[in-house]
């Protein structure tokens, strides 16, 4: 079984949205501004014409950071969220009682309500999708023009992303809280 | 009423007709239909929530927890602090407290069952969390700690009360003790569903899972005066008299506390502006809601008690009405409080503005299930009173 994991050359992204795009196409993602499993953060640009600082209109791709130790994973009564056996942190609708916890203590704001089920969702590397057809990429990964993502088995020495991981210097989100984050962000 | 190998001792009179069978004052009549208006709210709440589910309330991605969640720990804060109360003749033995442990013990009961009343509509599947609760525990969530301890307390209140009801003071006592730990334990709990928040650095800690025990003793007293206030329609005799000073003098020192509590969590919080905790603290202290839990549930008591240390059991009576509301706003607070600041701060979309503080208002079928909770739990509480002999009986 993999460690799946994703590096993000996140200084790549233009802020084209096509990952949001196939991530609701290649999921069934509800449309909605608030019914989304990745995102793009935008900062607003600092300073005025014609001194615009340019290096803070950065984007940052975010989704689940399908952390190691994971918060909504702790805080689940019910085991609905738990770790699949690919390492990636899911949750069993059948299980999940909305009492909605695990968006309280998200430290990523990763979680949202599925309308139609009415219970928690959130992104799952395309496992049910993807990685059930046995592919090995996710749709964000596979549309992105600039090649920010790259997906991965962090235990395989030989994987792309753990070369990537290896050579290029690197941080996760919010790592003080000690979640271990499985997104890396390429500096 | 003999069910099984059970004695329930119901009064001899208890029928509808004794239910309905009130003085006819305007106090009582104006409680009368305030509790039958807020029982209709109830049903009109939850007849739109099985209608639109969770899209009947005002809460968001943002803010997952609304009023329900401040309503239900009201709840649940109140019956921890009447079953503080009712343990300190019956468990402790503190004879002066003994005449109000039945009626505190059977106010416990009632007040938690309005708070799983509540709760039942805020959270999604309610049948599925009884049965994977049980099947799938989550044993290190607070949630689930919490719900299973409540539950267990539950029972144990309801044995209390009704080796309490036969005068078995031996048995009572045994059940009164296991169910007052297994309580402060379910309680302390609650506190660090709010405490294990790491990402929310404004509650995350220690501070919750203690401040919500002192917190349900303070509110058990403020509910002990209005319980007794209604008893007796404020002409208390001299052993009630002694009881409530004693309770008021308890009280004063209880909020002493609670403002040194809050005042040196606020000052940590703003010391050093750490990011994220010193701005939600500065927002908390320009709010509103804030400083009315302050005013109606620390200082306006506290100063009453000072007077002349707790012996105007009336005057502080309409102190605990006031400090009731109070507790309230603590609680909205906490809840409120705790999601103020976005955890992505980032923008998401073109020509939106950068995230701020959360926004929240409850939505009018929150407010409904709520006010249901309140006349549930006002209306239980009377068939108690109309069906059992709450006051100490004589010799025991």
């Amino acid at each position: 079984m993999a460690r799946y994991g994703m590096a993000l050359d996140y200084k790549n992204c233009i802020n084209c949205k096509a990952c949001e795009v196939a991530c609701k196409e290649e999921n069934g993602v509800l449309l909605g501004a608030d019914k989304h499993r990745i995102w793009v953060g935008q900062n607003e640009v600092k300073g005025e014409w014609p001194l615009i600082d340019i290096a803070s209109a950065a984007f940052l791709p975010s989704q689940c950071q399908h952390c190691d130790e994971a918060p909504c994973q702790m805080v689940c009564p019910t085991n609905a969220t738990y770790y699949d056996e690919n390492h990636v942190v899911r949750v069993d609708s059948e299980k999940c009682i909305l009492c909605s916890y695990c968006m309280n203590a998200c430290p990523y704001d990763a979680r949202y309500v599925d309308s139609r089920t009415m219970t928690v969702d959130k992104c799952t590397f395309c496992s049910d999708t993807r990685l059930a057809r046995g592919e090995t990429t996710t749709a964000c990964q596979n549309t992105c023009p600039t090649k920010v993502r790259t997906f991965g088995d962090l235990d395989d020495p030989n994987s792309e992303i753990s070369e990537l991981l290896r050579t290029r210097e690197h941080f996760s989100l919010k790592a003080n809280l000690g979640t271990k984050p499985k997104l890396y962000y390429l500096t | 009423m003999k069910i099984g190998p059970l004695n329930i001792p119901l009064k001899e009179d208890f029928s509808l007709k004794s239910i309905l069978g009130f003085e006819k004052t305007p106090v009582n009549m104006l409680v009368a239909v305030s509790v039958l208006a807020m029982l209709a709210m109830l049903v009109i709440g939850v007849a739109t929530y099985l209608m639109h589910g969770h899209h009947a309330y005002n809460v968001t991605r943002e803010h997952p927890w609304g009023l329900l969640i401040a309503v239900y720990i009201f709840f649940v804060v109140s019956s921890t602090g009447f079953c503080i109360v009712g343990s300190l003749g019956d468990v402790f033995g503190f004879k002066d407290y003994t005449m109000i442990s039945k009626r505190a013990i059977f106010g416990s009961i009632v007040t938690i069952m309005a708070g799983f009343t509540v709760i039942a509509f805020e959270i999604g599947h309610p049948v599925t969390m009884m049965i994977y609760n049980v099947l799938s525990p989550g044993l290190t969530s607070a949630i689930w700690w919490m719900g299973t301890l409540y539950g267990l307390y539950l029972t144990f209140m309801i044995i209390e009360f009704y080796f309490l009801l036969n005068n078995d003071m031996k048995k009572a006592k045994v059940f009164g003790l296991t169910g007052l730990l297994v309580g402060l334990a379910a309680h302390s709990n609650l506190g660090s569903v709010f405490g294990f928040l790491n990402a929310r650095t404004i509650s995350q800690g220690v501070f919750y899972p203690t401040y919500f025990i002192l917190t349900a003793f303070i509110t058990g007293i403020f509910l002990s005066f209005i319980i007794m206030g209604f008893r007796y329609k404020l002409n208390f005799d001299e052993k009630t008299k002694k009881l409530l000073e004693g309770l008021a003098k308890i009280q004063g020192l209880l909020i002493s506390i609670l403002i040194f509590f809050v005042t040196w969590k606020l000052l940590t919080d703003m010391y050093g502006g750490m990011p994220n905790r010193a701005e939600v603290a500065g927002h908390i202290l320009g709010s509103g809601s804030f400083w009315t839990e302050v005013i109606l549930a620390m200082v306006l008591p506290l100063l009453i008690i000072l007077k002349d240390f707790g012996k105007s059991p009336v005057l502080f009576f309409w102190a605990s009405l006031s400090g009731m509301v109070g507790i309230f706003f603590m609680r909205y607070n906490l809840v409120h409080d705790t999601q103020l600041k976005p955890l992505q701060m980032m923008k998401t979309r073109e020509y939106q503005l950068p995230p701020e503080w959360v926004h929240y208002f409850p939505s009018a079928t929150e407010i409904m299930i709520s006010l249901g909770g309140l006349g549930l739990c006002i209306l239980l509480y009377y068939i108690g009173t109309r069906a059992f002999n709450l006051d100490e009986e004589e010799g025991h």
